[in-house]
């Protein structure tokens, strides 16, 4: 099994928390993952509980909202109205036993605006690797 | 005779059938069984942006904010399940006209509703569920001699729940 397998295996647990059809605008918002790889997975539902499609974008940050380089299939999307997808996200540990990172669902539903709104959702994990 | 004979032959007969059904059945009428439900609600918070804002400037000249004049308020719907917090990032992202000077952004909100919290710019823990209404403002202000010069501004303040 390729580490991207075992890292996706893993992630079932906390995917199969929250299923799209019961959350809203991202789920889960909270998860630990065990990994024996160098990376762990973490499968996200953004949904759009707007009557329109929009733009959504998923990123991820540490504990201090700085980027992480983390592979996110898909980053930038569009999503109907009142629809929810899944994302897969797949951070590094980059060298460390664990890692907090937050993964955040963004969208700004109205642009063009002179003030404009960005929503964003952000949910907690923590990666642990395990040897 | 012959008649009586078969006339109560068919009573047992029918007697009999009775006693069947009733044997058959009871245990059926008298079963019970529990039928479980069980669910797990994970912590969830949706965004709803309902309303933009708009900014004024104040006579001075000094002040482009959605507190005076024409200027209104962002508004956003939060529903939540409770164990999150709420709050606003600095705004990063503004657009202004060619050659205007700085202008310090402040963004703040308050909320009203399942959870209330008066304006600030903090952020705020939500722990119980309900709906929310997220009112945002945003105010931004030149210092010294600066002025805000004609052209438009835009102005990105992010809501976040996590």
């Amino acid at each position: 099994m390729t580490p991207f397998l075992k890292s996706m295996t893993l992630c079932g647990s906390i995917a199969a928390l929250c299923s799209p059809a019961f959350c809203q605008s991202m789920s889960p918002m909270r998860g630990e993952v065990s990994s024996f790889t160098e990376t762990f997975a973490v499968r996200v539902f953004p949904a759009n509980p707007y009557g329109h499609r929009i733009n959504v974008s998923v990123r991820v940050y540490d504990q201090n909202f700085n980027p992480v380089a983390a592979r996110i299939t898909p980053q930038d999307f569009m999503l109907s109205a009142e629809a929810s997808r899944p994302v897969l996200v797949v951070v590094p540990f980059d060298g460390a036993p664990q890692r907090k990172v937050r993964i955040c669902t963004e969208s700004v539903p109205f642009p063009g605006e002179q003030t404009q709104i960005k929503a964003q959702i952000c949910g907690k994990f923590l990666g642990q690797q395990r040897f | 005779m012959v008649s009586k004979r078969v006339g109560d032959f068919m009573k047992i007969r029918a007697c009999c059938a009775c006693l069947l059904v009733l044997s058959t059945a009871s245990p059926a009428v008298s079963a019970t069984g529990p039928v479980l439900f069980d669910g797990t609600i994970v912590a969830a918070c949706t965004l709803t942006v309902t309303q933009n804002g708009t900014l004024d400037v104040s006579t001075d000249l000094q002040t482009l904010s959605s507190k005076i004049g024409t200027g209104s308020p962002g508004s956003v719907t939060l529903v939540t399940t409770g164990g999150v917090a709420v709050s606003v990032d600095p705004v990063t992202t503004v657009t202004v006209p060619v050659g205007d000077p700085a202008t310090t952004w402040v963004p703040t909100y308050l909320t009203a509703g399942a959870t209330n919290f008066a304006e600030g710019g903090t952020s705020n823990a939500i722990s119980g569920p309900g709906l929310s209404t997220v009112t945002v403002h945003l105010v931004g202000t030149k210092g010294g001699s600066d002025r805000f010069s004609a052209g438009a501004y835009s102005a990105t303040v992010i809501v976040r729940c996590e």
